[in-house]
């Protein structure tokens, strides 16, 4: 799996408002109950549920069309990031062992078939075994009919056609349950068909309506309504920024990057690379500062989480001094030649894209000056969003909280206690935050040391494999931050 | 082999969509003429609680004394939601009050029944069952006060209990 795939489908996880999924599984069961109490009948259920799943998470998708529009735009590369679109839906991982993927070629057609074999169910979790479980898969008649999952299915189906519509892409994917674990069947089996444009309106012209062979009613919606997108700046630069092309530069050497990079500014915005630089020119240091002040106000773009946090003062002083701490551990445990080889980086990357009276200025700057133009540039966004550093004070450490015998939470928690409950989760996000600067630092040196190689990933997995080398490491700390930051939101 | 319940207690889902899918399961339900939605999603909140004390439950005896942090326990396990409890000994009532409801997030002018009936349902269902063997403490849903669905900040869930200290 590609790394911007990884971190988004972090990402995605960490903003969805999540339950228990035993919670989840039981409402999803109890609404496909509830519709099979309106329509007596099996089939028409699990053609309703799928509706009613589709509907859903469109209507999820239309209220963050932003993170859409970062996705990559073909049918063939949107279905190859299904681990993303079962985050999205789902907000759990899905293990790269429990899935497969199956190729089903078709000659005349410009995109193949696609067959994903799921292992485990979430939805399918000992169906069956409980008394409640009461929907009667037995009285289906109809081998086409979908199982359990469809609903799930339906929101898949949605997400993905959402990203299409969204990138303006023509084809759109039908993605079908076929084989279903509470039908007794051995795993979750999806088949996903990617059609053009003339080939859906046909596969959708059918109501669904006139497919139901009860008497209940359903209001049709437009399948195919447009997606109105802002025409922006912002919006060329995620055309060059979408996932797919952010993966193909990860995986170029320094030079392929700079060649690439030269290539979208060309394309996406019509000027030469040195002419775009050029803006910057004079103000280099300006342009340093934007990049830390627009990191942290990025943090803050999907649905202004950051902001959210500093609104509690407790949370905003708690990160001030986390941001004051890392800035004076930059300095304290990082060798200044280790500064300057990132600072050399920025310079050999810059060279041949910017103007040479630019790259002049840039050299000019010590790589400790680099890292203090990024502190102010986020230090001015952290203030932007709601820190306070003119009040903050010396570190004040709280002790642990003593868990209640019974095992039950108390209901009587103050701010004082909820705060003191964080603090062990905040100093370990801290103590591995550290950790992955520290593994971090030690890339350029080997970009620069590696001149055989010269390739920026050579460099990274150069210990023993991908999994087990730096990328591994970086990506096992990330991971591990991430649980920690969703443990602290729970 | 597939997940069982008991592996499903230990991880989160998302329930963005799911959230979405309840409103339009009751849109569906209007639409087909069905008067008692409420009750219905009262059904649901039953059911699911049925099931899932069959792999979890928090404690052994729910009492007055331990009510509070019972409901706390509840919410914050099952939901991942951090309310605040209030108790009013004079009139028996219970009312929680929950800042990001795991149901309701925005507000439909459509919509007259709250998606978190199904969470008060479910919870008188986890501790009436869990108090079935045992004369004594009881609680009822009495209502839905505020819902983000109806446009207010937060969900208001109010209890009667009975059988007291």
């Amino acid at each position: 799996m590609g790394t911007v795939q990884w971190l988004l489908k972090k990402i995605t996880k960490i903003f969805g408002r999540s339950t228990n999924s035993l919670f989840y599984t039981l409402l999803y069961r109890e609404i496909l109950k509830e519709i099979h109490e309106i329509t007596e009948n099996e089939e028409d259920s699990l053609l309703i549920l799928r509706e009613i799943g589709k509907r859903a998470t469109f209507e999820s998708c239309d209220r963050h069309t932003t993170i859409f529009r970062f996705m990559p735009g073909n049918p063939k590369k949107v279905l190859e990031y299904f681990e993303l679109l079962w985050v999205v839906v789902f907000g759990k991982e899905l293990s790269e062992e429990d899935l497969s993927y199956e190729i089903i070629e078709k000659k005349d057609s410009k995109y193949n078939d696609y067959l994903l074999k799921i292992k485990r169910c979430p939805i399918c979790a000992d169906y069956g075994n409980d008394e409640m479980d009461t929907f009667g898969f037995d009285k289906i008649v109809n081998k086409e009919t979908e199982g359990l999952a469809c609903g799930l299915a339906g929101m898949l189906e949605s997400v993905a056609n959402y990203i299409l519509k969204v990138k303006k892409n023509e084809y759109r994917i039908r993605i079908i349950e076929q084989k279903c674990m509470a039908r007794g069947e051995e795993c979750l089996q999806l088949t996903c068909k990617i059609y053009d444009k003339i080939e859906w309106r046909e596969l959708t012209s059918e109501k669904l309506q006139d497919k139901l062979n009860s008497n209940v009613v359903i209001d049709e919606v437009d399948e195919d309504v447009e997606i109105e997108t802002e025409s922006d700046f912002i919006e060329k630069i995620q055309e060059i920024l979408s996932l797919d092309k952010i993966e193909e530069l990860l995986d170029e050497p320094l030079e392929g990057v700079k060649q690439k990079t030269a290539e979208l500014i060309r394309e996406k915005l019509n000027m030469e690379p040195e002419r775009f630089f050029d803006y910057f020119k004079n103000y280099e240091d300006d342009m340093i500062r934007i990049i830390g002040f627009l990191f942290i106000h990025l943090l803050n773009e999907y649905g202004g989480f950051v902001e959210k946090i500093f609104e509690n003062e407790t949370f905003a002083k708690i990160a001030g001094y986390l941001f004051k701490q890392f800035k004076e551990f930059t300095f304290l445990f990082i060798p200044i030649d280790v500064i300057n080889d990132y600072h050399n980086l920025l310079v050999a990357f810059l060279e041949g894209l910017a103007p040479s009276e630019m790259i002049e200025n840039i050299k000019a700057f010590s790589g400790k000056q680099d890292i203090e133009f990024l502190f102010e540039g986020a230090q001015l966004a952290l203030e932007n969003l709601g820190i306070d550093f003119a009040s903050l004070k010396e570190n004040v450490w709280e002790e642990l909280r003593k868990e209640r015998e019974n095992g039950l939470i108390s209901s009587d928690q103050t701010m004082r206690d909820q705060t003191e409950e964080q603090i062990p989760k905040i100093i370990k996000i801290i103590q591995e935050m550290l950790m992955l600067l520290s593994e971090i630092l030690t890339l350029p040196i080997r970009v620069l040391v590696s001149e055989g190689h010269y390739g920026l990933k050579t460099a990274i997995n150069s210990v023993i494999s991908e999994e087990e080398g730096l990328f591994g490491q970086i990506k096992n700390r990330i991971d591990t931050i991430f649980d920690y930051i969703q443990e602290l939101r729970i | 082999m597939n997940y069982s319940r008991a592996d499903l207690v230990q991880t989160n889902a998302t329930m963005n969509q799911l959230r979405n899918a309840i409103y339009h399961l009751q849109r569906f339900m209007k639409r087909n003429n069905i008067t008692e939605v409420r009750s219905r999603l009262r059904r649901m909140g039953k059911n699911i609680a049925h099931t899932y004390l069959n792999t979890w439950r928090p404690i052994e005896k729910v009492t007055f004394t331990n009510i509070k942090d019972v409901l706390a326990t509840i919410y914050r396990n099952v939901l991942n939601s951090n309310i605040s409890i209030e108790v009013d000994e004079v009139n028996k009532r219970i009312s929680i009050q929950d800042n990001d409801c795991a149901l309701c997030k925005y507000h439909f002018s459509d919509i007259n029944v709250a998606g978190c009936e199904i969470i008060g349902s479910m919870v008188v269902e986890f501790i009436n069952i869990i108090n079935s063997r045992q004369n004594g403490f009881k609680i009822e849903m009495q209502d839905i006060n505020e819902s983000k669905v109806f446009g207010h900040n937060s969900c208001r869930h109010v209890y009667i209990y009975t059988g007291g200290k």
